[in-house]
């Protein structure tokens, strides 16, 4: 895909966006696509990090939930702006996520999935139980401003603009990882994930682009954080649980990686099982299992990557003969 | 300036009492292709690995153009044009095939990566396979991809571990041929290991075996050939 087409799609997603934002009547609808969106922008963190080191974390609701208890710390102490806190939470789990990133990215395969699964729950376990800081159990509501990013806040959180501002987020910044990703920092990292000994004699040193993908990985899952806590106004302790690092880790697998917009579709068909399943069955969850079992076995690299084959074959296949037609319409 | 581009200079790694490379001299002169030869075990590969610097020396040196390198680090011997490729192959199988050659080229420091990236893939016929990717090319064209990922940046020396392993008789001629022909366009000077004899007394100007970690002969191919030693540790009768 060329630069100009890339722009083109973005602005034809921004403007899909706006017209769902502004045309869908149903708040209930509006709510879902929110979630949907916001997700998308979780599971596309998780998957960036699966697609560009090759490494599964089962505890990326760390950077989820972190982001919104910083935001909601800061705007308790009222320290700072909450353009501010929002910058800062953000930014300041990247780096964070960046540091911790160089030592745990040295350990391979299942054993690095097991180490964030630890650190997560750690986190979460924290959450829990610093009552004084962060609530507890019972979590914390977010005192958010009049206004944000010179927005009205009330204005901003009714369905209709936030669901506009939660997909252009995704959309955004999808759209920022795709062109970083054409740079020589996506070769260095996809050479890294493909061959670390072959990357090392070429002259790349293969430890900070794994921790850089890392840190943009938490950055990305630290916004749809930011996202979900204006969303509902309230963060707690199951943001940080490792079944949310489970569910995104599920969306990334339904959508694929082969492509960056591979998570956020699974993701919408994560939220289209839920709204469609359950209003069928109270076990939902069960049939989507059953559902991710048969992509795993049966389409390994995801609904996206069968969507790229049909989409290969169709410009693969020749071309109608349009005067056999022709003769068949005559005879 | 020394007429060799690269010389040993008693060269040893040792694992405790094992010696699997011990005083070991070997020169390359400026274009020319040396081939190594010995049995399994001799310590081929060690030497290779030596050279490069990716396993620490326990006596000697190695001289790049003149200059003792022993101290450097892969990277660096790389960077002053001491290449290499491994014994299996090692490429980057999800990207497609120019934008590995173009990466490894940019990080040699090349002036133009793109356009040596294009040479390189031209002179191996893969310049018609550049947007595949790697993972979806034949085992021949994996093993000459691997080549061309060693060949950027214009490297004075070329050490190829078993680069004919696992290829068809044609694929190995093949093979060979380009290596022929790029060894005297680009003046590139070569340390062939290999276990395929009709290559190794096809395309090498001189020839040296290894026996338990030690050169035993050195030489033009007919005279290594005709070597009563070599006839009876390595090439047996067939010879």
């Amino acid at each position: 895909m060329t630069t100009t087409t890339l722009l083109a799609s973005t602005v034809a997603a921004l403007a899909v966006g706006a017209a769902a934002a502004f045309g869908i009547g149903s708040a209930t609808a509006l709510s879902l696509l929110t979630q949907a969106a916001i997700y998308a922008l979780f599971a596309t963190g998780v998957g960036l990090l699966l697609r560009q080191n090759g490494m599964v974390s089962f505890g990326h609701a760390l950077w989820f939930g972190s982001s919104g208890y910083a935001v909601a710390i800061l705007l308790q102490t009222h320290a700072v702006p909450a353009e501010v806190a929002v910058l800062l939470a953000i930014g300041g789990l990247a780096l964070l996520a960046f540091v911790l990133a160089l030592v745990i990215v040295r350990v391979p395969g299942v054993a690095f999935g097991m180490l964030t699964l630890a650190i997560g729950q750690m986190a979460f376990l924290t959450a829990s139980r610093v009552r004084g800081l962060t609530g507890g159990a019972d979590g914390m509501s977010l005192d958010w401003p009049a206004t944000l990013f010179g927005a009205s806040v009330s204005a901003l959180t009714r369905p209709g603009p936030m669901l506009m501002v939660a997909w252009s987020a995704l959309v955004l910044v999808l759209l920022a990882l795709a062109l970083l990703l054409r740079s020589r920092f996506g070769a260095i990292t996809e050479a890294v994930r493909d061959n670390e000994e072959r990357a090392r004699f070429i002259g790349i040193r293969t430890m900070l682009p794994r921790a850089a993908v890392y840190a943009l990985s938490a950055a990305v899952t630290a916004t749809a954080g930011v996202l979900s806590a204006l969303n509902t106004g309230f963060v707690s302790p199951e943001s940080l649980h490792w079944s949310l690092s489970g569910v995104a880790l599920m969306m990334v697998v339904v959508g694929g990686t082969r492509v960056l917009w591979g998570p956020a579709l699974g993701a919408a068909i994560y939220f289209l099982a839920k709204d469609v399943l359950g209003d069928h069955a109270q076990h939902w969850m069960a049939i989507f299992g059953s559902a991710l079992i048969v992509v795993i076995v049966f389409a390994p690299q995801g609904l996206s990557g069968i969507l790229l084959r049909l989409a290969g074959k169709r410009r693969a296949a020749p071309a109608p003969d349009l005067h056999a037609h022709a003769e068949t319409s005559h005879a | 300036m020394p007429d060799y581009v690269m010389q040993t200079e008693d060269v040893a790694i040792h694992y405790g009492g094992v010696k699997a490379v011990d005083g070991v001299e070997l020169t390359l002169q400026r274009g020319e292709i040396r081939g190594l030869i010995g049995p399994n075990g001799a310590g081929k590969s060690t030497v290779i690995d030596a050279i490069t610097g990716r396993r620490p020396l326990t006596r000697g040196k190695v001289h790049l153009g003149g200059e003792d390198v022993s101290a450097l680090g892969p990277v660096q011997r790389r960077r002053k044009g001491l290449s290499r490729s491994f014994q299996r192959t090692s490429i980057f199988e999800q990207m497609p095939v120019r934008k590995q050659v173009e990466l490894a080229s940019w990080k040699m420091g090349t002036a133009d990566p793109g356009a040596d990236a294009d040479d390189v893939l031209h002179e191996l016929s893969l310049d018609t396979l550049a947007d595949t990717t790697a993972a979806d090319l034949g085992y021949g064209q994996q093993r000459r991809l691997d080549l061309a990922l060693a060949l950027v940046g214009k490297p004075s020396v070329l050490l190829l571990d078993e680069p004919m392993a696992g290829l068809s008789v044609k694929e190995s001629l093949d093979l060979a041929q380009h290596l022929k022909a790029l060894t005297a366009r680009r003046g590139v000077s070569v340390l062939l290991v290999e276990h395929d004899m009709d290559v190794v007394f096809g395309i090498s100007d001189a020839v040296t075996v290894f026996e338990l970690g030690r050169v035993i002969a050195a030489g033009s191919p007919a005279e290594v050939r005709r070597d009563p030693r070599v006839r009876e540790a390595y090439l047996g009768s067939a010879a």
